[in-house]
């Protein structure tokens, strides 16, 4: 139940870099090694690995991905309860609570404040009790005010 | 990662710094859940019997709830506990926030500290890695700057837990602060962290939190949304209206079974302080140190806290994690701090009526001082009261109180006064640990001027208006506590649709039966205290409880979480356990149940001459009485019987 890296790694340390577990390590050009306790199956080193070296917890080999094409959480304002269940799914914390109220209403609201460092897990979309989450491809690069807008 | 519990704790030894991992095997969830109950079975089972509360042998521990991070709502609750130095027993104090799922993804569903550290430290915890880093720098911040410095180091996903000067300086009624102003006040554990130099917790994890079944975990998430979001008119009528209805409820001989949907309304439109004014006139609200009434306090004055214009300083509303209501709020204020968090009722009314204090921005400003000093609002207002009284009693002089003119409702005072407890200076070293250790120290008659329950001041719920207070204010492990049970409670928890064997209210009644003693009022004692130990093992909000039990699925989110299949009753038993465990635990440390009676005062003993509760006396050692022996405990001592430990498998 974790990703693992195959003898195809030639030690770039791209995945190192992204893991939000800290859970890969390895030395520069050396093999690297995925810790089976810490990994959380976010799938964000399969996506980066340019050697196609990663298998994920099935054992299926994961396929790099453009990071400008990594899925995106969308939110629908509508049914979203403010819980702040997503907020905390998020490994790398890119989600936020505004500081300031809906439009209509009372209640503040979640968004994408850092689209940057999404790395499109989509745990926020599956842990949201409300299905308010959505991943969805990129139109173009996200930011603040868009994900605003797309509510 | 299809089990709703991480399975490990970790144990902090603050004389060495060794920190140790260890795993807890599934039958003890089975038997006490996460949480409180998993901190009870540390507790009980690890703390040597007379241990001293600010010795190295007392033993902290940072609880998650079972259920929380699995889908359910109203479960980001999280616990602490420890031997409390304000009560010499059981200590427990409950606090929202993010801070609960922040334990688990760390991996751990609680983290103890045993031991004193020799300096200042933090626990800093990341990808599995725990440390203790220097806290020198941060000693001496109050607990929003310290919070603030810390996640300016580390991030804003650390979720972290601080003690504010008032925990360094170890009073008795300090607590441990998170989320910039919510606050695990009770039992005064803030002591207990600041005497093991135990700054701050900082907790950086994103280990992931599994449900057995998550579609059946959603589906009843769906299902709880929908009464959390159950339509009422109530929520279009002004906060006056409230008022009203407090004096309805006050005059009228007859009232009805109250339905936690009406409250749920209120909470969702005001918060807490939806009940300022109501509370005031219908007789829940204590003033003037238990001894006014609604009479002392009428309309015109509480009218400066109606829920109304408290909310107009709300910028944005607060929910805690998990949580679908939302009763908390952001507000700006005027004068030293632009932010705080929207005070509570209890704090309002233990800052405002209690000491006759009619200024609502006082309150606002003590509320974020106390947050950001980590010291108790309940305690801190109810010592004031205290204070007051005896100064008006000739008790205390002008020579005590550094000059202060501690007269009732003397804003300027009240606020010098709190602030001196805060910085243990003059007369504030002496009430920074509360008033009965006050009371003890500056003798002549002082005593009877407080209002405590083993040492704990009870919260701004009058047990003379609500019998059921006055029951859980005495009988509860953690004594003085208003979060376990009343009469209203249980109305609300509708759990005899749900539990077989429990009484069902009579949904008319006259007001005077609530004061009659029988065994349904014992049954439903005990089944609100066995029902909250569930909840907070399973790390759930007493406000999404009083729903009812039909509308938030407590018992099918625990089977859905975990995959057994208990029942209700089964789940209740549980309960029972964790309470009897903790029952047990002062008796190891030598508490005599009975010497935790509230105060005769609170009791009625001799009953008030005018307002809401006028003529009111609970007769608190028959009610109890009664609840132990629902218990299997002892009804003339209340310490639980070898067959009931034996029965629950407690040794
Ligand atoms: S799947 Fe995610 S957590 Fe696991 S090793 Fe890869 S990047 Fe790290
Ligand atoms: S988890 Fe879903 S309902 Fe909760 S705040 Fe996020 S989007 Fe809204």
């Amino acid at each position: 139940m974790s990703y693992t890296i195959t003898e195809k790694c030639n030690g770039c340390g791209a995945c190192m870099r992204v893991c939000p577990a800290g859970a890969i390590s390895g030395e520069k050009k050396k093999p690297h090694k995925i810790e089976v306790n810490l990994c959380i199956e976010c799938g964000a080193c399969g996506r980066v690995c340019p050697q196609g070296g990663i298998l994920d917890a099935e054992g299926v080999s994961c396929a790099m991905i453009k990071r400008s094409e990594w899925l995106k959480p969308e939110i629908t304002l509508e049914t979203c309860l403010a819980c702040g269940i997503c907020i905390d799914a998020c490994p790398v914390g890119c989600l936020a609570m505004s500081e300031q109220p809906r439009d209509k209403g009372v209640d503040a609201y979640p968004y994408l404040k850092d689209a940057k460092t999404c790395i499109g897990c989509g745990f926020c979309s599956v842990e949201c009790p409300a299905d308010a989450i959505v991943m969805q491809k990129p139109v173009k690069t996200q930011n603040v005010t868009d994900a605003k807008e797309s509510a | 990662m299809n089990k709703p519990y991480m399975g490990k704790i970790l144990m902090v030894d603050l004389s060495n710094g060794t920190m140790t991992e260890e795993a807890i095997t599934d039958s003890v969830y089975e038997q006490y859940l996460s949480g409180m109950g998993l901190g009870a079975y540390i507790l009980f089972n690890r703390m040597p019997a007379g241990a001293d509360p600010l010795g190295p042998d007392n033993i902290l521990g940072f609880c998650s709830g079972l259920l929380t991070g699995t889908g359910s709502y109203f479960s980001g609750r999280w616990t602490l506990v420890g031997k409390s130095p304000l009560t010499g027993g059981w200590g427990d104090a409950n606090c929202g926030g993010t801070f609960s799922p922040a334990i688990k993804r760390c991996g751990y569903d609680a983290i103890f500290f045993k031991g004193i550290s020799s300096n200042p430290v933090y626990l800093y915890v990341k990808n599995g890695k725990a440390t203790l880093q220097d806290a020198t720098a941060l000693w001496g911040q109050d607990a929003v700057e310290t919070e603030e410095a810390l996640k300016k180091q580390y991030g804003q996903k650390a979720a972290v837990a601080v003690i504010g000067p008032a925990g360094e300086k170890v009073s008795l009624i300090s607590g441990v602060c998170t989320d910039k102003g919510r606050i695990a006040a009770r039992s005064g554990l803030g002591a207990v962290m600041g005497v093991k130099k135990l700054k701050a917790v900082v907790l950086d994890g994103v280990q992931r939190i599994g449900a057995h079944d998550p579609a059946a975990m959603k589906k009843l998430s769906r299902h709880c949304a929908k009464w959390t979001n159950f339509p009422m008119p109530l929520s279009l009528l002004p906060g006056t209206m409230m008022a009203l209805m407090g004096t309805f409820l006050r005059v009228t001989p007859v009232i009805f079974a109250q339905d936690g949907l009406l409250y749920k309304t209120i909470l969702k439109k005001w918060g807490t302080g939806g009940m300022n004014q109501m509370s005031v006139e219908m007789g829940d609200s204590p003033l003037k140190n238990w001894n006014g009434s609604n009479v002392d306090f009428p309309l015109k004055k509480s009218r400066k806290i109606d829920p109304d214009i408290v909310k107009k300083a709300e910028i944005v509303k607060y929910h805690c994690y998990s949580c679908p209501l939302g009763c908390g709020g952001i507000c700006a204020t005027k004068g030293k701090y632009s932010h705080t968090h929207k005070p509570e009722y209890e704090s309002v009314l233990a800052l405002g009526g209690l000491c006759m204090n009619e200024d609502l921005d006082s309150i606002f400003y003590l509320n974020e001082f106390l947050n950001r000093a980590g010291m108790d609002t309940i305690s801190a207002g109810a010592t004031a009261a205290f204070a007051i009284e005896c100064y008006e009693k000739g008790i205390l002089t002008k020579k005590d109180t550094d000059g202060l003119e501690l007269k009732w409702g003397n804003t300027g005072a009240i606020i010098a006064l709190i602030e001196k407890m805060v910085k243990r200076e003059g007369i504030g070293d002496l009430l920074a640990d509360g008033s009965k250790v006050a009371a003890a120290k500056i003798g002549r008659g002082a005593e009877e001027c407080t209002v405590h329950a083993g040492g704990q001041e009870p919260a701004m719920h009058d047990g003379r208006g609500d019998p059921g207070f006055n029951v859980h204010y005495s009988v509860e492990p953690t004594p003085g506590r208003h979060t376990i049970g009343a009469h209203l409670y249980y109305e609300m928890f509708q759990l005899w649709k749900r539990v077989k064997g429990l009484p069902k209210p009579t949904p008319l009644f006259m007001k005077g039966s609530k004061y009659k003693i029988n065994k349904e009022k014992a049954q439903a004692s005990a089944a609100c205290s066995k029902f909250m130990s569930l909840g907070n093992g399973a790390g759930m909000c007493m406000f999404g409880l009083f729903l009812g039990s039909k509308r938030i699925p407590t018992f099918d989110w625990l089977n859905a979480a975990t995959g057994w299949k208990f029942t209700p009753e089964e789940y209740m038993t549980i309960g029972e356990r964790i309470q009897t465990m903790k029952q047990a635990f002062n008796v190891k440390h030598g508490i005599e149940p009975k010497n935790n009676f509230i105060s005769s005062r609170a009791q009625g003993k001799i009953p008030q001459k005018e307002g809401a509760n006028k003529g009111r006396f609970v007769d608190v050692e028959k009610l109890a009485s009664g609840y132990w022996e629902q218990f299997g405990w002892d009804k003339n001592t209340g310490k639980p019987k070898d067959e009931t430990l034996r029965k629950l498998g407690i040794k």
